[in-house]
């Protein structure tokens, strides 16, 4: 008789992919549990970021649930003495991401419950309902989040205080990221890890949010740095004693945390048991409903060495607030000083019988792509009263994809206007546009800005966050989602109807340009304190 | 894809031992034998209990399902992968009593699940075989419908059309689509509930059509099912049909949708010259369709 299915080979790459995560996972555990006898319940998981790891401390009775259809097996690693203490650790060995989840994990965005017939019916309703209850929300926040900074004893000189031990390892760093997608703090995270593997630093990187990571591969091809997938494989309430064993066992000498909650949560266990160990962390955006990571820094405040912020909005933010000490928050702008030459000229032209619009951006409620069309549509009808041949591009992914689509269509705008995907030659585009629109819900100071500007692109933005840092009032329009439209269409006419006026805005940027890059960059400030760090061991 | 590969097959049978017992003979021919046969009797009334309670003294891996009474194909279907899926099987393979798979009919679709999505990503939330009727021509009514981009992935030495509904004979579904899906709806008794099902299932991503991996459908002929044939005998089935499909048309389409398909049905009828008193009964499964609401039970 032929063999039964079961005893059937599996696919050699499937094999592999199990046996990589396997791998993965083991490392994690027995760094954390050094001693102990670690059991791992193994099965084949069918969720493609998150192995929904159980811990369990001390002795372990099996469960049916640990044997269930996924089960592949145990495996044991003998703890280092008669009698160790028993660990179990359950996985279920993440599978595969699939094509559509590699390009789009969440769900295709969809109006409220209750309110699909509105959104139906007017876009623009919608989202300005939708802006009334951020704002709602806003106003409740200060009321209830804490805003106070946590006090932070420095303990007396009766007791000891822990001191580093030696070493054979160079120096090294973890860098806390939210997780490996597109966006700012990302990619100031990603240059982090350039400038301390410059700096002569180890680079370890975690990301707190469980995700496809698809910046995995652009991370440093370096053999300094190590990815160490947490967010796949331990609970956030592991991670302090984890952060403890590596920083420990790999000689690190600084944490810099990228909007990474559980590595705010570790740092009670480093300044208790590790106080030696650098802390810094930056922070962009100040959230409308609680205050975002700015917040959750201000709170963490005096467990940090280094609160590196990234606007003038953030440094009144800290001081205010959280009544952060001179020097402690630093200001250190995202810009590069290799593109820090004379402006190219602003290509918008006063009269001009063309105009390209563009919008660059995650498809998230963030951006409100939903007003950027409302806009388009506004900007299209504006051009056809003024005799002006409109066209735009829009570049993103994200749940408003179809969303988006069926808008253009719906307002006759898809033959004006293409949408292109992320990965998109952004400085190409830019220097062929006249106007970015950025109608954000909320930014820090948007990096897209910068870009635009530095490539002959004109923005107009919402007044939220640091952008006024960047652009002049008359580039700024108000946030709620009519307004927004509306001023948007004036700024443009305002710029082509009137030489002057977009002379005055031409010369605002440049001057905004100009202050900008007198501030230091996040390099100057971050690089310093990465080599201070690798070199005082090399002393 | 899977690297646990335990596959159950769920045979629905009921008073047709004889056609059961050349399918278990088949099953236990095939190049990669299922781990449990599971069939799945419809409270048949013949010696179906007896052989197959004979043969599952011989073989471990086949399992009697008896049920109190005969819920119709979709109940049987519907317990039939309930009770395998509780048995642990990454994989479910179902067909009717009277359908034999050719040696290697399970292991072309197993093999096509696995290597499809090794090669493209995707994994296909059901493969499907070619089932051929006892003459070797296409069997009418088990012809799978492919999706617009059927051939998006069709290679030589991997000619697999993307489909989206399949007939329950000769197909194997991944445990995956059952967790996320759900179960067959067993309140339709019959017809429809395999395209329903497929349907459902295929909103994941769609199934795959094997051609390499056939079964032979000895039904007494050779038909498609189109309303143009109603007859006074088959009058029972289509009732049924147009009642289901009237309700998923109407859970999926909404009334725009039923009522192209009552047109469709109609247009059917009149080429065919079905007696209107077979028509008015047509109609009246449709109207009682569209109240017929059944709930998907899931795993």
């Amino acid at each position: 008789m032929s063999d039964l299915a079961s005893h059937t080979p599996a696919d050699p790459a499937l094999v592999a992919h199990l046996t990589a995560g396997i791998a993965e996972a083991r490392s994690i555990y027995e760094l954390l549990f050094p001693t102990q006898q670690l059991f791992f319940v193994l099965s084949q998981g069918n969720n493609p970021i998150w192995a929904a790891p159980e811990v369990i401390e001390g002795p372990h009775n099996p469960r049916p649930q640990d044997l269930g259809a996924d089960y592949l097996g145990t495996l044991t690693r003998p703890g280092a003495y008669d009698g160790a203490p028993q660990v179990t650790i359950r996985l279920a060995i993440p599978r595969l991401p699939l094509p559509g989840e590699i390009k789009q994990i969440d769900s295709p965005w969809r109006p409220m419950r209750g309110l699909g017939a509105l959104f139906r019916a007017s876009p623009l309703w919608y989202e300005q309902v939708r802006y009334g209850a951020e704002m709602a929300r806003k106003r409740q926040a200060d009321r209830r989040t804490d805003q106070t900074a946590m006090p932070l004893g420095d303990g007396s000189a009766l007791l000891p205080a822990p001191v580093a031990p030696d070493s054979d390892k160079r120096p090294a760093i973890l860098i806390g990221m939210h997780w490996l997608e597109m966006g700012g703090a990302e990619k100031l995270g990603f240059d982090t890890m350039r400038w301390a593997l410059a700096a002569g630093l180890r680079v370890f990187v975690v990301a707190s949010v469980p995700a496809v990571q698809r910046l995995a591969d652009k991370l440093p091809d370096h053999p300094d740095l190590t990815f160490i997938r947490l967010d796949r494989y331990l609970p956030h309430h592991l991670w302090p004693r984890y952060v403890q064993r590596l920083a420990m066992a790999e000689n690190i000498r600084a944490v810099h945390i990228h909007h990474c909650t559980p590595l705010y949560e570790s740092l009670t266990m480093l300044r208790m048991h590790m106080p030696w160990v650098q802390t810094i962390d930056s922070t962009h955006i100040v959230e409308h409903a609680n205050g975002g990571y700015p917040r959750i820094s201000g709170v963490w405040s005096n467990y940090l060495d280094m609160q590196h912020v990234i606007s003038g909005e953030l440094v009144r933010y800290f001081r205010d607030r959280f009544h952060a000490p001179a020097g402690k928050v630093v200001l250190g702008r995202m810009l590069d000083r290799k593109n820090n030459d004379a402006l190219p000229p602003l290509r918008l032209q006063a009269g001009q019988k063309t105009l390209h619009a563009c919008f660059i951006g995650r498809l998230f409620y963030q951006k409100r792509p939903v007003v950027v069309v409302e806009a388009l549509r506004a900007l299209n009808a504006w051009a056809g009263r003024n005799g002006v041949t409109l066209t735009a591009t829009i570049v993103g992914e994200g749940p408003y994809d179809g969303t988006l689509t069926r808008l253009l269509r719906k307002h006759g705008l898809s033959s004006k206007v293409d949408l292109l995907p992320g990965n998109t030659d952004i400085p190409a585009l830019l220097e062929r546009s006249d106007i970015l629109l950025l109608p954000s819900n909320n930014e820090g100071l948007a990096l897209v800005c910068y870009e635009a500007v530095a490539h002959g692109c004109i923005p107009i933005s919402t007044r939220v966050g640091s952008q006024d840092e960047v652009l002049p009032d008359g580039l700024l329009v108000p946030l709620a989602p009519r307004a927004a439209v509306a001023g948007t269409v004036a700024a443009v006419d305002a710029m082509w109807r009137d030489a002057g006026t977009l002379a005055r805005h031409k010369d605002a940027l440049q001057a905004a340009w100009t202050r900008l890059t007198a501030d230091p960059t996040a390099e100057e400030v971050l690089m310093p304190v990465y080599r201070r760090l690798a070199q005082r061991d090399a002393a | 894809m899977s690297v646990l590969n335990k596959t159950a097959a769920v045979i629905v049978t009921f008073n047709r031992s004889g056609k059961l017992m050349a399918v278990l003979d088949a099953l236990a021919a095939q190049t990669m034998r299922p781990d449990i046969v599971l069939v799945v009797d419809n409270a048949s009334t013949d010696d179906t209990a007896a052989l197959v309670q004979a043969r599952a003294d011989a073989d471990p891996t086949i399992r009697h399902l008896r049920l109190p009474a005969n819920v119709g194909g979709a109940g049987g279907f519907h317990a039939g992968i309930k009770a395998a899926y509780q048995m642990g099987a990454q994989y479910f393979w179902v067909s009717d009593d009277d359908a034999y798979p050719r040696p290697d009919a399970l292991q072309s679709l197993h093999r096509a699940l696995t290597s499809f999505q090794a090669d493209n990503g995707w994994r296909p939330s059901f493969a499907c075989s070619r089932v051929e009727w006892i003459d070797g021509s296409l069997c009418e009514m088990n012809c799978p419908r492919t999706v617009w981009d059927w051939a998006r992935f069709v290679r030589p030495g991997s000619a697999w059309a993307l489909v989206d509904s399949a007939s329950f004979v000769s197909v194997m579904i991944p445990r995956w689509a059952v967790s996320e899906h759900g179960l067959p709806i067993a309140d339709y008794f019959i017809w429809f509930d395999d395209a329903e099902y497929t349907r459902r299932i295929a909103r994941s991503y769609p199934g795959i059509f094997v051609p390499e991996s056939v079964v032979v459908h000895d039904t007494p002929d050779n038909r498609g099912v189109n309303f143009g044939l109603v007859d006074d005998k088959s009058l029972w089935k289509f009732k049924y049909g147009a009642r289901n499909e009237t309700s998923w048309r109407r859970r999926e389409m909404g009334l725009m949708g039923v009522l192209a398909y009552a047109y469709g049905v109609r247009g059917q009828m009149r080429r065919g010259d079905v007696p209107s008193s077979l028509r008015r009964q047509i109609y009246g499964a449709i109207i009682k369709g569209l109240g017929f609401r059944p709930a998907i039970e899931r795993v």
